[in-house]
């Protein structure tokens, strides 16, 4: 093997190795036995945390998330239509599947951030008020739960959610 | 005995040569902290989400009702307006940032604002992984060097609030 393939390979492997990554992937837990990987597993975990582009990794994905029922609950919020429009006014609407997981790969949607997201139900819509600036914590942001995680406290909102166990509507 | 009575005359004169405690300081140049609130409001908008400086690991760490909050009690946007101390806490973390050229860039009435890495990143003439958040001259820049050269332009701010929210966010009740 010659010099330079020697470097390549050296280069990729630690291009490959992030600590600060691998822990938090570490941190997730094992997959739930009784969901098969793809579409429906992992439901409120930071998707992009994986779905990254990395090598080795599943595809990447550019947005995605999950969206449950109520803020004390984590049930699945099935057939909402999640509407972004990002910086330059392109707009995505993704339905949530059964485990209220929706994502976007490149092709499908490369948005420049910042974004805004509205959630549509059948009965209205939740605004969120604020931007997804998109500048990176662990993972490239476009991932809800890289800030909606729970519990809810002074540095996150909680999981994504279409209603208040109140009934109200969630900021 | 000599000898040693000079060593301990010298260290003795050595040990009160030091200036005295509060000489050893240099005054600085704070910018005004009346008219922050103004500028705090602008930058938790434009910069303070829970993905940028609204996490407790940054430099530049920014409480506020779009991100990060300060009291354990609160949520985001839950209360949906600043509070004083998270404005106190803003203050600190910007001033603190680059205190000696803070104090330069205001003892200089504001004359030089780039200066500031934080101006330089905001206009994106410096790498920021935030890209360009606002140009220089425009409602946001003038909010910021406003404030540098004495006090805050509140017209200004509010208009790079405004810029920077998504359309149609309801207001605070």
């Amino acid at each position: 093997m010659s010099r330079t393939s020697t470097l390549l390979c050296l280069a990729l492997v630690l291009a490959a190795c992030d600590p600060v990554v691998d822990d938090a992937v570490a941190a997730l837990g094992p997959e739930d036995p009784n969901v098969r990987r793809g579409p429906l597993h992992r439901p409120g975990q930071p998707c992009l945390l994986c779905h990254d582009g990395s090598l080795g990794n599943p595809q990447r994905f550019t947005v995605a998330g999950t969206v449950f029922q109520k803020s004390g609950n984590r049930v699945a919020a099935d057939g909402v239509v999640v509407q972004f429009t990002d910086a330059n006014a392109q707009r995505a609407n993704i339905t949530t599947n059964a485990a209220g997981n929706f994502y976007a790969t490149p092709s499908q949607y490369d948005p420049t951030f910042p974004l805004q997201v509205i959630l549509n139900t059948s009965g209205g819509f939740v605004r969120m008020q604020t931007q997804i600036a998109g500048n990176g914590t662990t993972e490239p942001n476009g991932a809800c739960a890289s800030c909606h995680f729970d519990p809810a406290g002074a540095d996150s909102p909680g999981h994504v959610c279409v209603t208040l166990d109140d009934g109200g509507t969630p900021p | 005995m000599l000898r040693t009575l000079v060593i301990l005359v010298a260290v003795a004169l050595a040990a009160c040569s030091a200036p005295p405690f509060d000489s050893r300081y240099v005054p600085q140049s704070l910018p005004d902290q009346a008219s922050f609130p103004d500028v705090a409001e602008l930058l938790v908008v434009r910069c303070g989400s829970l993905d940028c400086h609204g996490k407790v690991g940054r430099n530049l760490r920014l409480y506020g009702s779009a991100g990060l909050r300060l009291s354990p009690a609160d949520r985001p946007v839950g209360p949906c307006h600043d509070t004083a101390a998270e404005d106190d806490q803003d203050y600190e973390s910007v001033v603190g940032l680059e205190p000696e050229v803070m104090s330069a860039v205001v003892s200089g009435g504001g004359a030089h604002p780039e200066q500031l890495t934080m101006v330089r990143k905001a206009r994106g003439t410096e790498a920021h992984k935030g890209g360009q958040i606002w140009s220089q001259g425009d409602a946001s820049d003038r909010c910021v060097t406003t404030w540098l050269a004495g006090k805050a332009d509140a017209k200004s701010c509010q208009a790079g609030v405004q810029a920077g929210l998504p359309t149609a966010t309801p207001s605070c009740p």
